[in-house]
């Protein structure tokens, strides 16, 4: 029998909303760990603790993930240790 | 109100056209002579994007009745290249980027060779106030000047 | 990516040049076809009825008279339009309720604003279709109105909307006011931060509203078919949008609208949006005739969204040896009849150049009648920087620091924290500084009432949807296509990253803007996204493109795959032993595409993330006439990171012309309002943009700190020139003459009575 590999933990994604967004959304707390290797992860991950903030994390925001801004995308990879930040949406003019 | 008959030459083309008397020239040439190269910007002679020259006088056609046209001689941006050679402020326009939108182009393009028709080596401050009545939002006139500069240059063989 | 942004050292053969855009010579001899350039055959024209009162109850509209006009074909009211559940979807700061927006379209139980719509008309004529509006019988019930912010937000203000409770406020307030939104970003301790300030600087702003001007009037023509298909030609920002606004607010599928973008004259954010599409679609489906809008330049000015006007205070604290300890910012906004200012976006800019540990940033969102703010070239950014770099400099007068010196010290690099959440990515602000410390004339010597200013700005810059296809013709020549609207040479841009790509010559590359049928989603032309996202979109069909050469090559050697390089333009062999192969052109490809497999194109699309925002920092000299209190450039100099320039002379002239619209903002252009509320100057004439002798030649200096997410190192360049200009010319006058000057604009009259002021 092939001994058991001693599983190192995985670090958590640190996800972080912003003070208005997490007034609205989630009980006024604004810091998360998750464990997730995706954005689809993080979001399903955020959608079980508050269900349906998955589509408003979809349909409202953009994410930082170390600080790089990017589209909410479902297979945008998000590291171990990653700090995904949930900001506003852009639009310029 | 009924139409008057007017009879006119456009870039050197004998025009003849129907209009009434309370109808702009732009508007004759926008809508009854499908010339839209010359463009409405206000229709209140502030911005110069409608500018043509009329027997050789810079207007804004705005600001002319249609049947002012009677008799006259006008020159608009569908006249100013020659078949397949753009005279040289086009050229010159082209080449300094001095468009961005381009919206105001054939104005600038009107009013700077009745510029340079009359005076051919303007200086910098003689361009920028000749043009003064033509709006650009776009470029902030850097280029434009200098596109004017450097046809007349051109054009002086220099 | 919490690293410095490293060089990207890549030999370009055709980014970083200036050819001769494709669109050029239908531009310069009239050719090209703008929103009101088109026409069919039966068309009708449209002209629209709008309020003369800034806040009215409509209590009827009679429209027997104009319907009974000869030639009249149709009438349409707000009513006409399908109502929307009242509802914010969306991004929040960009929040749309489409309640709000088809009243916006045209009025229904109230008239807003002076210019707000509430007829349209279809006539064989446009005589006639004026005629007819000038017949319409509207009962108006005025009501008091408030314009100013301030004004909008005092307990007893007139009320826009009975039944408005503020937004972001906890507990929601009892009564209703027309105040829209509160929002805050912060971090840190402000009390504790001022606190362990040596200095602090405590100030209050305010600007007016200003238009952004285009130079063309919005237009557009719609043919509605009796298949309920329907075809519109409009010059917008974005035909996608147009596309999906204008479908859902008449009431039908995205599919069954095709809108063909039109070539725009100017949009700068004022194109976003929709005014006339919905009006002319509703039209020709009424009247089964194509119908034809034009704004006139008073309905442009009274009817479509300028900016906010603002009203700003601004608290900052520093150290002896300039270090930022806390900053505080409240920013209310006007945003004018319906919400939607754009005010979360100035607070979380005004403070984003800076590190600052301790920062406290309050929006409020204000309705008020005049027209629904639209974006303008960085929304509310220009606006906050005003107050917050005119506040940096008298502080850094007080300690004594180069203005410059104070902005480099506390410059935010990759890693540094926002106000608002996540740290920057990207190194370039810092860059941008150096730029003009070293800058020749940066110290050169000023004579007797001149000065000089310095100020900086931010601005995010945009990513998004775009999509791209590659094509390669029989005879070896690429034609491209996106959805992304030209407003400043972007077809030549995406031309000189195709054949960058392809390693063949820019002229072989056709480069062309798709209607929304032909082409797949692209989102706006705005935000400073076109260069990065449709860029990344171009390169990225292009890269398939070139495996698919690889293949075809392949397949005409008999060899592998992994034999072909592609290189400079050509299939090659990877080495001599694959055999003794000539390189193949685009063109010998091509030829051989029937037996290879067939056509050779892709399509390529994106939501791009991953841009970097982009950072500016102007000087500027002016004189000033103690006598009149006008304002002379003398000198301007701005230096922004464009990561690379793709196109030279076009990306330069993205600098200078926001540079120039700050001008204006800064020393001429706002809306001035009668006692009635009534827009006293809605023409060219009084509301007065720079002309050409009112400047010099502005300087505008390239600063390439490459991004690496982009295939380039492209940053987005059109919009964070717009935000230092307003500030830095306050400096500069501060510099000239002695006097601060805390409102914009600071026109003659003003400067004058600050100099007498003493």
């Amino acid at each position: 029998m092939q001994a058991d590999i001693a599983a190192t933990p995985v670090k958590a994604v640190k996800v972080t909303f912003t003070a208005g967004f997490s007034r609205r959304y989630t009980d006024s707390i604004r810091e998360f760990e998750v464990q997730a290797k995706n954005i689809r992860g993080v979001i399903r991950a955020m959608n079980e603790l508050f269900p349906g903030l998955g589509e408003t994390l979809e349909e409202e925001t953009s994410i930082a993930i170390d600080g790089v801004i990017h589209e909410v995308d479902y297979t945008q990879p998000v590291k171990p240790g990653s700090e995904v930040f949930f900001i506003p949406r852009i639009e310029g003019g | 109100m009924s139409k008057h008959h007017v009879t006119t030459v456009i870039n050197g083309d004998p025009v003849e056209f129907l209009c009434q008397p309370n109808v702009s020239l732009l508007d004759v040439l926008r809508d009854e002579l499908n010339m839209t190269g010359t463009k409405e910007g206000c229709g209140t002679g502030d911005c110069g994007a409608c500018s043509v020259t009329l027997d050789g006088r810079l207007v804004c056609s705005c600001l002319v009745l249609g049947v002012e046209a009677q008799g006259k001689s006008i020159q608009t941006i569908e006249g100013m290249a020659n078949g397949e050679t753009l005279h040289v402020l086009q050229r010159k326009f082209l080449e300094h980027a001095a468009l961005q939108c381009g919206i105001c182009t054939p104005g600038f393009l009107i009013a700077a060779r009745s510029l340079l028709e009359r005076n051919n080596n303007p200086t910098e401050e003689e361009v920028r106030f000749w043009l003064a009545g033509n709006l650009c939002r776009c470029t902030g006139y850097n280029n434009i000047i200098t596109a004017v500069l450097e046809a007349a240059r051109e054009m002086r063989g220099a | 990516m919490l690293t410095n942004t490293k060089d990207i050292e890549q030999v370009m053969k055709v980014v970083g040049t200036s050819p001769l855009r494709p669109d050029g010579v239908p531009k310069v001899t009239g050719q090209a076809q703008y929103g009101a350039d088109y026409s069919l055959p039966g068309m009708l024209w449209a002209k629209v009825l709008r309020s003369p009162h800034a806040h009215a109850r409509i209590l009827s509209v009679d429209t027997s008279k104009a319907a009974a006009l000869p030639g009249v074909k149709g009438i349409i009211l707000g009513s006409d339009f399908p109502d929307h559940p009242f509802d914010y979807v969306g991004p929040e700061r960009v929040a749309q309720n489409y309640w709000h927006m088809t009243r916006n379209i045209m009025a229904r139980e109230k008239a807003l604003f002076e210019g707000h719509a509430i007829a349209a008309v279809a006539a064989t004529t446009s005589a006639i279709a004026a005629e007819a509006v000038s017949l319409i019988e509207v009962k108006y019930e005025v009501l008091q109105h408030c314009i100013d912010v301030e004004d909008a937000m005092k307990p007893d203000a007139p009320l826009l909307f009975e039944d408005m409770i503020t937004r972001g406020v906890e507990p929601a307030p009892s009564k209703p006011s027309n105040i829209s939104k509160r929002l805050e970003f912060s971090v840190g301790d402000i009390a504790a931060g001022f606190a362990s300030a040596d200095e602090v600087v405590e100030m209050s702003f305010k600007t007016a509203a200003v238009h952004q001007g285009y130079i063309e009037p919005h237009s557009c023509l719609a043919r509605y078919g009796a298949d309920g298909q329907c075809e519109l030609w409009s010059a917008s920002q974005g035909h996608f949008v147009v596309r999906a606004y204008t479908a859902k607010l008449v009431g039908m599928e995205i599919g069954n609208l095709l809108v063909h973008p039109a070539e725009i004259g100017g949009g700068f954010g004022g194109k976003t949006v929709v005014y006339v599409e919905p009006m002319a679609v509703l039209l020709s489906r009424k009247t089964g005739h194509p119908v034809k809008i034009m704004m006139s330049r008073e309905d442009v000015f009274k009817s479509t969204g300028p900016t906010s006007g603002s009203s700003m205070t601004v608290k900052i604290g520093v150290k002896k040896d300039g270090t930022i300890v806390a900053a505080e910012g409240l920013f209310k906004f006007q945003a004018g009849a319906f919400p939607g200012s754009p005010v979360m976006n100035a607070t979380m800019c005004a403070f984003a150049p800076y590190i600052i540990p301790n920062v406290k940033s309050v929006g409020f969102d204000v309705v008020s009648n005049r027209p629904k703010s639209a974006a303008y070239r960085a929304p509310g950014s220009p606006i906050s920087a005003f107050a917050v770099e005119s506040v940096l400099d008298i502080l850094a007068k007080k300690i004594g620091m180069d203005p410059l010196k104070l902005r480099l010290k506390n410059a935010v690099k990759a890693g540094s924290p926002t106000a608002w959440g996540p740290k920057h990515s990207h190194d370039g602000y810092a860059e941008t500084i150096q730029a003009l410390l070293d800058h020749p004339q940066y110290n050169k010597p000023l004579g007797k009432n001149q000065g000089r200013g310095v100020a900086s700005g931010f601005w995010f810059n945009g990513g998004g949807e775009s999509t791209a296809s590659v094509h390669i013709n029989e005879d070896g020549t690429v034609v491209i296509a996106t959805g992304s609207m030209d407003v400043g040479g972007s077809r030549a841009s995406m031309a000189l990253m195709a054949a960058e790509t392809l390693g063949v010559p820019y002229e072989s590359v056709r480069s062309t803007v798709a209607d929304t049928a032909s082409i797949g989603y692209n989102h706006v032309t705005g935000g400073s996204r076109v260069t990065y996202a449709t860029g990344i979109a171009v390169v990225e069909a292009c890269n398939k493109v070139i495996e698919d050469l690889r293949l075809r090559a392949s397949l005409m050697w008999d060899t592998d795959i992994k034999n072909v390089v592609w290189s400079d333009g050509y299939a090659k062999p990877v080495d001599k032993s694959v055999g003794n192969f000539e390189p193949l052109s685009l063109k010998a490809i091509a030829g051989k595409r029937a037996v290879t497999g067939g056509p050779i194109g892709y399509e390529a699309s994106t939501n791009a993330g991953g841009q970097a925002p982009g950072f500016s920092t102007q000087f500027v000299d002016v004189e000033v006439d103690p006598e009149t209190g006008a304002v002379k450039i003398l000198q301007f100099v701005a230096a922004q990171d464009v990561g690379r320039a793709i196109h030279r002379d076009y990306c330069a002239g993205q600098i200078v012309g926001g540079v120039v619209q700050g001008i204006g903002w800064a020393l001429n252009e706002e809306y001035i309002y009668d006692s009635k509320g009534r827009l006293s100057n809605a023409g060219f004439l009084d509301y007065r943009i720079p002309v050409a002798s009112d400047l010099p030649m502005i300087e505008a200096v390239l600063v390439e700190v490459p991004n690496p997410s982009h295939p380039f190192g492209v940053k987005g360049v059109g919009e964070a020139n717009i935000v230092p200009p307003m500030a830095a010319i306050a400096n500069a006058i501060e510099n000239a003459i002695g006097r601060r000057m805390t409102e914009l604009p600071m026109s003659p009259p003003r400067v004058l009575a600050a100099i007498d002021a003493g």
